[in-house]
């Protein structure tokens, strides 16, 4: 669609033949023209406004009027279906943070897991992920076929492979029985991997960890082919062996894209919790309870509780917290690049 | 792309309508009508369908039960015959997903016209919010005498009931004194120990245990013979059932009714870190042993298919699990089943686990076809149909089948009905809910308790401390 402005429509120009042959005032092609123009105006603005009204009907519907409801609810109580909303005030954010003890000691539980998958899923990602895209730029044959191959996680990643997850975890998956063929069975883990308190959380780290590496790889990717070779061929020609070249020079000029990969994981390490409502719904026990998944609890999964207004309040939380690491991560940013 | 309404260079002269023109007029026309359409589409797609299906002649049913499906299927045939009224049966599961699908459906007035219910909580539930229609006044005494004694009263809105709706924050506060959402549809109880007959007598095992330490020989045994297939599954990612299945009946029977509710009680003397506490974690944790290897991360589903399948000895679950079995390839007549046998030296050694109404049928306030769905509802209830029911199905009817009931129902379910029989002071009420504090929430007590067995994350000192500490506050909180 052209966006250029379109030149302002003269008597002169809009009358054919140039000029206005009709002497009388109002009665030649020019004054009809003129007479015309408010109305094609009109018509044109209506159009217009048609045209975007989609966008700016689910805008407002599910943007501005969700959001504007959601905040609104987390000063109430209400199950979702009851005529009317009990005002609370803040006492939602107070019963979440430490005065309720049906909520607070779970929130903090959670708190504390989502910290620990917020500090571990991003950095795993960058150690596993940029080594993998050096590899795979060096790679002479073969590069896209491992490209592809990289990338599955990515394209299947969802409910099947959560689940595909869990039969691999379970005490007589595969996991232990490959350490138990290897001679390694004092590595297996008689409960599973999911069910030893001590081992749920940091493989759901890994699960997590195996669908974030694609996007991340496939940015370093793009980022190496971007970088000039010429800078590479001074730093060889300095003496600068593999891994000095890969340490001093191309892991600086990708910072930007770290910085990136960071964020986005930060994000989904804070607000993601499917991977974990599907495989662990936050057990054995609690170990594994994420606020995701505490917020998603809270509003579906309370039969009908008064408890929307607390998943709100949570879902606030959450979003005061992915603020302030986005200002931090602009600011990281702002210093590096 | 370009738009139509270019530059007047473009534009034929005004007055003279060329073919083009009528065209692009008319392109422009359909365009803003199909513009116009898609605007109004979302705030059209947020109305709904309104109302329940059909003409009277049609009724629909939702069930979260699909062992239910057959036996429901079965009935409607019989119920066609009858009144010439076409009953649609359709199963949604697991538990979580029918609740957020009758959920769902209210908002967009989408319900059937008759839902089956978890009784004496999401009933209520339903009511209170709207969806589930008072039939208080429709259930009459003919009617409600056709279910067995103890669970009549299911579905109403008794006193005790009244008085938890009360506080803002319960789920059914709005409920009034008397309403009545549902009627009793199967009954049952928690707590039934379901051992694999072939399994149990290769081990040498040949009777149910009359006493929890002569369960836990029989777990010795079974794990001795198979360490890996040997143990119990209990669907412990469902975080109440160690507690409310297995905990609660062992705990009654080791130490009596009064001090079984002191536990929960504000006296610390007499709660979970005293020592009547402390005696009873140390019971339950000599299960640690003997569960399952990953039991703790099975929903009550997967272990009952994990026993089904051979991976456990024996199972835990009540008496709607024989039906879930039998659907998994189980032949119920391989089931030894008995309730949790308590200890030698407690109070109540020989105790019996109360019935209560599990499932109830409830009219959708938005049913266009109330009476008639009321009259399915009643239909279900006559012994004859509750009895062809409780055979396709596996499971216990709510309605009073008489002397006929054990020849009804198999040997095995019969079995566990036989755990029902007791006196008031023997027998474990797991509908009794008047001695724990207001908002009490059994998940967070649960979770503590996972971390005693079989997480093995606390000792029984701390277990207890932690579990007096949380029902402490839910005192404090009540005040």
């Amino acid at each position: 669609m052209t966006t250029a402005p379109r030149p302002a429509l003269s008597a002169e120009t809009a009358a054919p033949g140039g000029g206005p042959r009709d002497p009388r005032p109002g009665a030649g092609p020019a004054a009809r023209a003129a007479r015309l123009r408010p109305r094609r105006r009109g018509y044109e603005a209506v159009s217009g406004w048609l045209f975007v009204a989609p966008a700016v009907v689910l805008f407002a519907v599910m943007g501005l009027y969700t959001v504007g409801y959601g905040f609104l609810l987390s000063f109430a109580q209400w199950n979702g279906f009851a005529a009317h909303w009990t005002w609370v005030g803040i006492q939602n954010y107070k019963d979440l943070l430490w005065a309720d003890p049906r909520y607070a000691p779970r929130v903090q539980h959670a708190a504390l897991h989502t910290l620990y998958v917020m500090l571990a899923v991003p950095a795993l990602t960058v150690l596993v992920s940029f080594p993998l895209a050096v590899l795979l730029n060096s790679a002479r044959r073969m590069q896209t076929l491992l490209r592809s191959v990289y990338f599955v996680p990515y394209v299947t990643s969802g409910i099947a492979v959560f689940f595909a997850w869990q039969y691999i975890l379970q005490p007589d998956g595969a996991i232990n029985t490959l350490l138990k063929s290897v001679g390694m069975g004092s590595l297996s883990q008689p409960q599973g991997w999911l069910g030893n308190p001590h081992t749920a959380l940091p493989t759901m780290i890994v699960v997590t960890v195996w669908g974030a590496v694609p996007v991340a790889m496939l940015m370093y990717l793009t980022g190496l082919q971007s970088i000039d070779r010429s800078v590479l061929e001074a730093a060889q020609l300095d003496g600068a062996g593999w891994w000095r070249t890969n340490f001093s020079v191309v892991w600086p000029l990708v910072r930007p894209i770290t910085a990136i990969v960071v964020l986005l994981n930060l994000r989904d390490s804070l607000q993601g919790f499917q991977t974990f409502l599907v495989m662990t719904n936050g057990g054995p026990g609690d170990h594994t309870n994420v606020l995701g998944l505490e917020a998603y609890r809270l509003a579906f999964l309370m039969d009908l509780d008064p408890t929307l207004g607390l998943a709100s309040a949570l879902g606030w939380l959450l979003f005061a917290a992915a603020l302030v690491i986005a200002l931090i991560n602009l600011r990281v940013l702002r210093s590096r690049t | 792309m370009r738009i139509p309404f270019v530059g007047p260079g473009a534009e034929p002269s005004a007055g003279s309508v060329t073919g083009s023109g009528r065209r692009t007029r008319r392109t422009r026309s359909t365009a803003l009508a199909v513009v116009t359409v898609l605007s109004l589409a979302p705030i059209a797609a947020c109305g709904g369908s309104g109302g329940s299906s059909g003409n009277g002649k049609t009724l629909e049913m939702w069930t979260f039960k699909q062992s239910h499906v057959a036996g429901l299927r079965n009935a409607a045939a019989a119920f066609k015959k009858q009144t010439g009224i076409t009953v649609k049966i359709t199963a949604y599961g697991p538990d979580d997903a029918y609740t957020t699908k009758v959920q769902a459906a209210a908002k967009t007035h989408d319900l059937p016209d008759v839902l089956e219910v978890h009784s004496d909580g999401e009933d209520l539930a339903l009511g209170s919010t709207g969806i589930a229609k008072d039939i208080s006044q429709d259930v009459d005494s003919s009617w409600n005498g056709l279910y067995q004694k103890g669970v009549q009263a299911s579905g109403t809105v008794t006193p005790e009931m009244y008085k938890e709706s009360l506080p803002a924050d319960s789920k059914d506060h709005g409920v009034k004194k008397g309403q009545r959402f549902s009627v009793p549809f199967t009954s049952g109880t928690f707590g039934i120990v379901m051992g694999n007959k072939k399994v149990l007598a290769a081990a040498g095992i040949t009777k149910p245990p009359a006493t929890y330490e002569e369960w836990l020989a029989d777990l010795k045994a079974t794990t001795a013979k198979n360490p890996t297939t040997g143990g119990v599954s209990l669907g412990l990612k469902v975080k109440a059932t160690g507690m409310t299945w297995t905990m609660q009946p062992l705990a009654f029977s080791l130490l009596g009714k009064d001090k079984y509710h002191a536990l929960f009680g504000q006296n610390a003397s007499e709660d979970f870190s005293s020592a009547d506490g402390q005696k009873v974690l140390s019971e339950y944790a000599k299960l640690q042993p003997y569960w399952m290897p990953g039991t703790q991360i099975l929903d009550i589903d997967t272990a009952d298919q994990a026993f089904a399948q051979g991976k456990s000895a024996w199972d835990i679950g009540g008496t709607f699990t024989l039906a879930f079995l039998q659907q998994n390839g189980m032949n119920p007549d391989d089931v030894m089943a008995f309730g949790i046998p308590g200890p030698a030296g407690g109070a109540v050694p020989k105790p019996a686990l109360g019935p209560l109404a599990l499932t109830g049928l409830t009219v959708t306030s938005t049913s266009s076809h109330s009476a008639n769905a009321e009259k399915w509802m009643k239909f279900l209830s006559q012994p004859s149909i509750a009895s062809k029911f409780a055979k396709d199905a596996t499971e216990v009817p709510a309605t009073e089948l008489g002397a006929d009931a054990a020849q009804v129902m198999g040997p095995t379910l019969a079995d566990m009905t036989r755990t029902f029989v007791g006196t008031p002071e023997n027998t474990y009420d797991p509908s009794d809910s008047s001695f724990r504090p207001p908002g009490y929430d059994q998940d967070s007590m649960s979770e503590i308790l996972a971390d005693l067995t079989p997480l093995h994350q606390k000792s029984v000192a701390a277990t207890g401390k932690a579990m007096a500490k949380l029902n402490n506050s839910f005192w404090k909180l009540a005040k």
